[in-house]
């Protein structure tokens, strides 16, 4: 494999990164495919960002696309990232060199955690399915296509039929090099009847330093089977953040995505959760936290295609300094699903004048007997609130800090993931005080800090609320 | 030791409201403060707390002669002071269980170790009982969805946590039912011994007959136009605002004729 770098997207850069993988010829003319759908798909504009409303004009020039072959170890190199203790875990430092650990039982009940590429070589025909039924389309999304046109590596996680797993498959990537560019693809998929709960984690160390991540995530949750997907970011302050994801229900299945979002300098991201099956449920929790001149551009849709379905998404996020958010969201639901409820939600809270952020829900209904609401809104942090709390000896920092901690509370709690939502609690903290914190087990947690308070859950039933549309 | 506020005045948005309030409160003593409404009793009760609102734009206000304009909130807190709000502010997300520990912790003497949570819980589970309140208000969000009488009820167990030297309790038996107004009261009087000086801002002579005044005062447009012993708030409970207004202008009247 040799070291190129990239000065210009064309095919035959599609090619040689094809042909660097050892890649079937299927799959270098699906890449064909997907480049041709990007150079022809215009430049997305976004009043948010200017940095990449051409994926040219980004600096990509100065990133390598194909990695070199020199080996990290990985175990000092993930040095305070890790236990010691992970069982099920897939990590990759810097562009794609990848260290699997997966417990010999898993293993030997057909459970797979292990790169793309390593899965296309043990089952092709199942991994061109994939590929050839892609959620993510090229032809919806420039930036998927370039990801489907690109990729240089990407994780392959499968937990097979009837197999329910009591502890979560992770996959951590850490970057440190400068100029670093991540072009990956994820297939998460549940076989039907199968449990999985499934944590991603992107986390930057050393001197913050240019990057580049780009995604795209297909989580497949097959008839009767239950998918928790978690992902984490704190990438560094000057990476740039792209990602795309595709989440499918089946028959009486359940996907559910908890998202954390901390890092980055701009993190653009859309995620469409398919309803695809009667009586499948899917559920949404965005949490982001911004402040510096961070620049979050996120979308989630919920389509629903199947009848008794029931979608929710929900996102909370706080800007400090000056930072900016929008949050798109679409409730889609066509005629065939009745009986279908839907639910989306976007609140954001300013921490100064000088942060923004945007919320723009919008229906599309194609059938009368459903129930869909949407709800949003923006607003300064509440002086009557932080009053009250110093007028209980809280300092303004401490104060602030409590309304905010709490700002997220009502979507916090509602995360099916008990260490997502811990650790999501100790990950806000520490970026409030300027600190970079990873995602910990709650062992960790407590010898870090003592105690965990104890939690409210959050008990009100979304779907009882008022509807705007019924 | 002593509360003492001299010429006070304070606007609000421009407005002036507080138009020269004299008052001393000394050590374990209990003062009501009673007035109609737009009268400047909660004026009065947030610009003591220094809500960012409220300009002072002239006067004093010591605690044992330590001066407390210009503190934030919080360092007054430290002073001693305490407010129970007329309306207490809600706050989602927040549970009432770190709210009272952030409290009782941020107003303990400097210097001395913050209690373990088990201890904590222990100490809250008297308070509770002392009002009659019951455990599961721990696990709720903090005065989210709390009735009228919950919350003044609430905001004594925050008294009683944070033992203050000198209270101000804004309407405290306002939207409180008969049994509760008894509890709280008792709450009060349990609360703030002969340690504590007691600001009880009320319309109301029924809470004085548990918390008993030995000053009662009448704030009128911004200042305090008398003051005197209980029988005031019976006087006033009979015969109403306008009387001692029209007693006041009488006497203004009097006191210009030659
Ligand atoms: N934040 C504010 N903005 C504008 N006006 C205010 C504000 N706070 C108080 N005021 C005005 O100041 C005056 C005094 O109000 P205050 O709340 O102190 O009265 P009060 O004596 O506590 O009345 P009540 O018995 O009804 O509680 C009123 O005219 C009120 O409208
Ligand atoms: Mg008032």
């Amino acid at each position: 494999m040799s070291q190129k770098a990239v000065s210009s997207f064309d095919e035959d850069l599609v090619r040689s990164i094809s042909a660097s993988l050892d890649e079937p010829a299927w799959l270098t003319s699906s890449r064909l495919d997907a480049f041709r759908q990007f150079a022809a798909l215009p430049p997305e504009k976004n009043p948010l960002y200017t940095k990449y409303v051409s994926t040219f004009s980004f600096p990509l020039d100065r990133f390598k696309i194909i990695p070199g072959r020199s080996e990290i170890d990985f175990r000092s190199f993930f040095q305070g990232f890790l236990t010691g203790k992970e069982k099920d875990i897939i990590l990759q430092g810097n562009e794609t060199q990848v260290h699997t650990e997966l417990s010999r039982d898993l293993e030997s009940q057909g459970v797979r955690l292990m790169s793309f590429h390593a899965a296309l070589k043990q089952e092709e025909a199942a991994i061109r399915k994939l590929i050839e039924g892609r959620l993510v389309k090229s032809g919806s999304d420039r930036f998927a296509a370039f990801v489907n046109a690109f990729f240089s590596g990407g994780t392959f996680v499968r937990v097979p039929t009837g197999v329910s797993l009591d502890r979560p498959l992770r996959r951590m990537l850490l970057l440190d090099s400068p100029s670093t560019s991540i072009v990956e693809q994820t297939f998460v998929i549940a076989e039907e009847e199968a449990k999985l709960v499934y944590l991603e984690e992107l986390y930057s160390k050393g001197v913050p330093s240019p990057a580049f991540v780009a995604s795209t995530t297909e989580v497949l949750a097959r008839p009767g089977s239950h998918v928790d997907f978690s992902s984490i970011q704190l990438l560094g302050d000057r990476t740039t953040h792209v990602s795309n994801r595709g989440i499918e229900t089946s028959n009486d299945s359940k996907a559910t995505l908890s998202s954390l979002s901390l890092g980055a300098e701009v993190s653009r991201s859309r995620t469409n959760f398919f309803l695809n099956g009667r009586g499948s449920l899917a559920e949404g929790f965005e949490i982001f936290f911004t402040d510096g001149k961070q620049r979050y551009d996120y979308e989630t849709n919920l389509v629903h295609n199947s009848p008794d379905s029931t979608g929710s998404t929900q996102a909370r996020g706080v800007l400090k300094g000056e930072s900016q958010s929008i949050f798109k969201g679409m409730i889609k639901i066509v005629n065939a699903a009745k009986n279908s409820r839907s639910y989306l939600a976007h609140h954001a809270m300013l921490l100064e004048r000088t942060a923004k952020s945007d919320g723009v829900p919008s229906l599309e209904i194609d059938n009368n007997e459903v129930r869909a609401t949407h709800s949003a809104s923006v607003a300064q942090i509440d002086e009557e609130q932080l009053f009250y709390l110093m007028a209980r000896g809280l300092s303004q920092d401490e104060a602030k800090k409590m309304v905010v901690l709490g700002f997220f509370e009502p979507v916090l709690s509602r995360v099916p993931i008990e260490q997502t939502r811990e650790g999501a609690r100790f990950m806000i903290e520490g970026k409030w005080q300027g600190e970079k914190r990873r995602l910990a087990d709650r062992e960790t947690l407590l010898a870090e800090t003592g105690e965990l308070t104890p939690e409210v859950k959050e008990t009100e039933d979304i779907f009882e609320r008022h509807y705007k549309y019924r | 030791m002593k509360l003492e506020i001299k010429d006070l005045r304070a606007s609000v948005e421009g407005k002036e409201i507080l138009k020269g309030v004299n008052l001393t409160i000394g050590q374990g003593e209990t003062h009501a403060l009673m007035g109609p409404n737009g009268s400047g009793k909660s004026t009065l009760a947030y610009t003591l707390m220094g809500h960012p609102k409220y300009q002072v734009t002239s006067g004093q206000v010591t605690v044992d002669g330590e001066n407390l304009l210009g503190l934030t909130p919080d360092k007054r807190v430290k002073k001693g002071l305490f407010l129970a709000f007329q309306y207490p502010v809600s706050v989602q997300g927040v549970s009432m269980f770190s709210f009272l520990r952030a409290a009782y912790n941020n107003s303990r003497p400097a210097g001395t170790e913050p209690p373990t949570i088990f201890e904590f819980k222990e100490t809250v589970a008297q308070k509770l009982k002392m009002l009659s309140m019951d455990d599961s208000f721990l696990s709720r969000y903090l005065n989210e969805g709390f009735s009228g009488g919950e919350k003044k009820r609430a905001e004594i167990l925050q008294m009683a946590l944070m033992q203050p030297k000198f209270a101000v309790l804004d309407e405290t038996d306002s939207g409180l039912d008969i049994d509760a107004l008894r509890i709280v009261a008792e709450g009060i009087n349990t609360v703030s011994g002969p340690q504590t000086g007691t600001l009880l801002i009320t319309h109301y002579q029924r809470i004085l007959k548990y918390v008993k005044p030995q000053f009662v005062h009448v704030m009128y447009q911004g200042r305090i136009i008398e003051s005197g012993g209980e029988e005031l708030s019976r006087l006033l409970e009979e015969k109403g605002y306008t009387w001692i207004q029209g007693y006041k202008e009488e006497e203004q009247v009097a006191q210009q004729t030659p």
